[in-house]
């Protein structure tokens, strides 16, 4: 918008305001010049300005070129107006004119418009000289001046318009041009003063909110691919409004604080912002400040903005030139988003301070760390302590998990610490677990856009400095692909609470998804390829991938697993858009790429994430929807198909091999024989370790016909055990879990050919008896296998503990779903229950089937918050449950459901 | 000139469009609609919520053709949108009385190259 427009005039009213559009060689044509001098003054302003151009070609600094802009734009002004005055014989009492905004602070682009400021003593003043300021005008424009004037009278500049902020801010960079100086002296020094010191709080909020409201339009983002260099976050802008933040608060050096480096770096920053704005007024011939494509290639051809010492090693290429911009526009929108963050730019009168005092933010200290929780932000109460990085990645931690960010100063101390570490250093090197407790998190990208703005992350993952601020052209992308990347991660992050109904859907997804770690690392990863030099750039992600993984000591499952998210990116996009997805072919030939139930939901999370941090518009309700209905088809083919598809132990040569060297065995018959018959996703979610470890219980089963394997885990136990199949085994092991008070969120049933089952639970200990209580452990075990040889009785077990759990009230209601099906398997009818989670529910299920004479062939158990999610592969006497007995279950586990 | 409307699948869509580049048909408004003829919608069931689709997700393209034009476009879109399965979609023709570039103002068939 331009200044007059804001400002409320109309140009309409003005005759030369239209003729001003065409080019002024063709005005001087058709216009005969008010005064004798404009014949002369014409031919010598076009001249200046060829000269001030030619001058910037040749590398003038911005600084002077603007200067020169300014000083012509003043001459010109003052000459005119002398002439006009003379003209008319008048005298200039009671009239000021001064120069605002940009121009006021001569600060002129080419292309912009001259801000001006008719100042009259009073309504006469301003009704005699009205013949001359329009000559004024129109005599300007000949000129090939774009001028944008504003009247006001002295009385009117008493008061402040509360719907005008923006004249107030611009008449912050007020400058005497020409007239009455006297009047200008009295406003500058009597009149506007008093009204500016009272508005300092009007202002202060309008800076706020105008500056939201601009950086908001361009996604808070500095790194767009065609950057406008003055409104885009990073943009002239910022250093402006940063400048009228600092204005208001009256220059107190306590509320903006910046050190003379960081004086300095903003400084270069703008002279480097301005050059391009220059380069772009003259490349355009207009006030467009969009650095496209092909003027970026055009500037870092002629090393714009550089400094010439520095010309040797500038860089030349695009990418190259814009990871500059970059810098400099960071430096710019890191002081500004300083400023906005400060709470008390505005000085307080006592009455206030005293009343404040009582709103105080609550302060909450993070136990035993230097940091504390203040007003929603994390702010450090000790420096020197992040010489331990263990520390300093500990606050990191702390933001990803609580989701509340670092304040702008604790960020800008570390940035501090990092470059003067005045004390010894320890802990340097980021483990893989402590990298973990950032990434698998509620809100890793609450701690990961500091990280990487801090120059941290690429101290963990020094891949990522290949897509550092790096422009790729495209058509779709909006943003550098460093920020892409983020973006990914914040749109998952959102999910906790969705935004739109776009997410609606994923948002149960985010929440249940297994090992979000590896999820975060493949988005961080998945485009690091953009960056090398390299055609395709998954491949390159992939090369990415071989060094972080050393380095972070990945094992090898958790690097295939983030190998196969790289790999399969864009896969889950391109079925969505390029095949038929209700098509069962296209479902089952998805479900063989992605292999299990939980790579799906990863991959699926992760190609979400990828189109929407393309661009705004990118993921659109409709694309939402094809996405979801893939994931949907696709889980439910993985949990109807999987007796199906049954291991053949000798289709399966790697294992056999990698098992039998994990174990030493002497050949492979034995684990043959153990494999044999098991389904195949039994292969899928366990690796090779794993296996040798079950197949380690097998041969162990000739000594004790129950074999108990059992795990603590971060935050769950872990038990695997392995017998031969007897009736009501599922329902007895689940039972004393129950008695044991365990709640069992993940459970898998599988049984091989020769009828040996493996089954595993994922419990955790609610009441913290095995934790608390070390040789508990043992007894449990012993329990269990006692309960499930027959040898102890399970009901004194269970018999107070179930009736206990059922007494507490469910936080959510799960209304109970049965849902037989027999067609998705050919010998077995599937049983998919969905009901409200308890304690001993799957003993309940499991003793319903038993009674009714019903074998688990396969089971899969989940739970999401109160939600269980059970399905069971059935059969009776080695056939499909018959219509009857469905009805009879049914009837059975909707009475003890409910 | 004629208005073709092709509702289609997304999933033939980049074969379209491909195929209408080769004869050289480049201009298109392509959007991303919802509707259902004969082939009703589909629901599917995933831990215990039903995701019902009334409205199959399909592609809609848009060009404004030259008369002679026309037979050619409808036989490539149905050579390559056609699977022989209920969804496949449909062509609408419509006459169209003139077209307008916005830039030059130029008229008639002259504004669709």
């Amino acid at each position: 918008m331009s200044f007059a427009a804001r400002l409320g005039l109309d140009h309409s009213r003005d005759p030369k305001r239209q003729a001003s559009q065409r080019p002024v060689r063709a005005m001087q044509g058709a216009v005969t010049p008010p005064l004798q001098s404009m014949t002369k003054l014409v031919p010598e302003v076009e001249a200046e300005r060829r000269r001030i151009r030619e001058a910037f070609d040749a590398g003038a600094s911005a600084r002077e070129t603007l200067g020169a802009l300014c000083a012509l734009a003043d001459g010109a002004i003052r000459q005119v107006f002398a002439e006009l005055q003379s003209v008319r014989n008048t005298e200039t009492q009671g009239l000021s004119l001064m120069a605002l905004g940009g121009y006021g602070r001569q600060l002129l682009f080419p292309y912009s418009d001259l801000d001006i400021l008719i100042l009259s003593a009073g309504d006469k003043v301003e009704r005699d000289f009205r013949p001359l300021l329009a000559e004024f005008s129109k005599t300007l424009w000949d000129l090939g001046f774009r001028v944008s004037s504003a009247g006001r009278t002295l009385e009117e500049c008493k008061r402040i318009e509360q719907d005008n902020a923006e004249f107030h801010l611009a008449l912050l960079d007020r400058r005497f041009l020409t007239g009455d100086r006297e009047l200008f002296e009295r406003f500058d020094v009597k009149v506007l003063p008093g009204p500016e010191r009272q508005a300092r709080p009007f202002l202060t909020a309008e800076i706020r909110k105008l500056t939201r409201e601009r950086l908001a339009r361009y996604g808070n983002t500095i790194f767009h691919l065609e950057p406008n260099v003055k409104e885009s976050p990073g943009g002239l802008r910022d250093y402006q409004a940063a400048a009228w933040l600092r204005q208001v608060s009256g220059e107190k050096r306590e509320f903006w604080n910046s050190t003379a480096t960081e004086e300095e770096m903003a400084s270069g920053a703008v002279d480097f912002l301005s050059a391009i704005r220059c380069f772009l007024h003259y490349s355009n011939e207009r006030n467009d400040n969009t650095l496209t494509y092909e003027l970026q290639a055009k500037a870092a051809e002629r090393t714009l903005g550089l400094p010439r010492t520095a010309l040797l090693d500038a860089p030349r290429s695009a990418a190259d030139w814009m990871r500059v911009y970059f810098r400099q526009a960071r430096t710019l929108n890191r002081q500004l988003l300083r400023y906005m963050e400060q709470k008390t730019l505005v000085q307080q009168s006592l009455r206030q301070r005293i009343f404040n005092v009582a709103r105080l933010p609550k302060i909450e200290s993070v136990e035993g760390q230097p940091f504390a929780i203040r007003d929603g932000l994390i702010e450090l109460l000790d420096q020197t302590a992040l010489a331990d990085r263990a520390v300093l990645y500990s606050l990191f931690a702390t933001a990803a998990k609580t989701g509340v960010p670092l304040s702008r100063e604790a960020e800008r101390t570390i940035a501090y610490v990092l470059l003067h570490p005045e004390l010894p250093v320890r802990n340097e090197q980021v483990t893989w677990p402590a990298f973990q407790e950032i990434l698998g998190t509620d809100f890793p990208g609450v701690a990961l856009r500091p990280m990487q703005r801090l120059g941290l992350l690429t101290k963990i993952l020094p891949e990522f400095a290949a897509i550092d601020s790096l422009v790729v052209r495209d058509f779709y992308h909006r943003y550098t692909v460093d920020e892409h990347t983020l973006r990914t991660i914040e749109h998952l992050q959102e999910l906790a609470q969705p935004p739109d109904a776009r997410g609606t859907n994923y948002a149960g997804l985010w929440k249940s998804v297994d090992r979000r770690d590896l999820l975060i690392l493949s988005l961080l990863l998945h485009d690091v390829g953009k960056g090398m030099l390299i055609e395709n750039h998954v491949a390159g992600s992939l090369q990415a991938l071989d060094s972080a993984a050393a380095e972070l000591k990945l094992s090898a499952d958790e690097k295939a697993e983030v190998q196969f998210l790289i790999e399969r990116h864009l896969e889950m996009s391109a079925t969505v858009q390029r095949r038929d997805i209700f098509d069962p072919t296209t479902i089952s030939a998805f479900a063989s790429m992605v292999r299990t139930p939980e790579k799906l939901q990863r991959l699926c999370l992760l190609t979400y994430a990828d189109i929407h941090a393309v661009n705004p518009e990118a993921l659109t309700p409709w694309k939402a929807e094809m996405l979801w209905q893939l994931f949907v088809a696709t889980s439910n083919h993985f949990s109807r198909t999987l007796d199906r598809d049954r291991l053949h132990a000798l289709d399966e040569l790697p294992v056999l091999q990698q098992v039998r060297k994990l174990t030493g065995a002497a050949g492979t018959e034995s684990i043959e024989r153990f494999l044999e018959g098991f389904p195949r996703r039994y292969l899928a979610v366990h690796s090779a370790e794993d296996i040798a470890g079950h197949f380690g219980l097998y041969q162990r089963l000739d000594a004790a016909p129950v074999q108990i394997d059992l795990v603590a885990t971060q935050h769950a136990y872990s038990l695997t055990l392995l017998t031969a199949d007897r009736p009501a085994l599922f329902a007895t092991i689940a039972g004393v879990l129950a008695g044991w008070g365990m709640n069992i969120h993940q459970a898998d049933a599988f049984a091989n050919a020769a009828g040996v089952i493996l089954d595993t639970f994922t419990f955790t200990d609610l009441h913290r008896t095995l934790e608390l209580n070390p040789s508990e452990v043992d007894r449990f075990c012993k329990s269990l296998v006692d309960v499930v040889c027959g040898h102890a009785p399970l009901e004194p077990l269970i018999k107070g503990r179930l009736a206990a759990s059922r007494q507490r009230p469910p936080k959510v209601e799960v209304p109970t779903r049965i849902t037989f099906d027999d067609t998705s398997s050919m010998h077995s009818t599937l049983l998919e229950i969905v009901t409200q989670d308890h304690p001993g529910l799957l003993h309940e299920i499991g003793s319903a089937l038993a009674r009714l004479g019903c074998n688990i062939e396969v089971a899969l158990v989940d739970t999401e918050g109160q939600k269980a999610i059970d399905v069971f592969y059935l059969t009776s006497q080695g056939k499909k449950l018959a219509a009857q007995k469905q009805e009879t279950l049914r009837e059975l586990l909707q009475g003890t459901l409910g | 000139m004629i208005k073709l409307e092709a509702i289609i699948q997304p999933s033939r869509f980049e074969s379209v469009k491909d195929a209408l580049c080769e004869i050289g048909i480049e201009g298109m408004t392509v959007t991303e609609v919802r509707g259902h003829g004969r082939q009703k919608g589909h629901t599917e069931v995933y831990r215990g919520r039903e995701y019902t689709v009334d409205l199959l997700p399909k592609i809609k393209l848009e060009l404004v053709l030259p008369d002679k034009m026309v037979d050619k476009a409808v036989d490539t879109i149905l050579k390559t949108a056609k699977t022989g399965k209920i969804g496949d979609g449909k062509i609408f023709l419509t006459r169209v009385d003139d077209a307008i570039r916005i830039r030059n103002e130029e008229r008639g068939e002259n504004a669709l190259q």
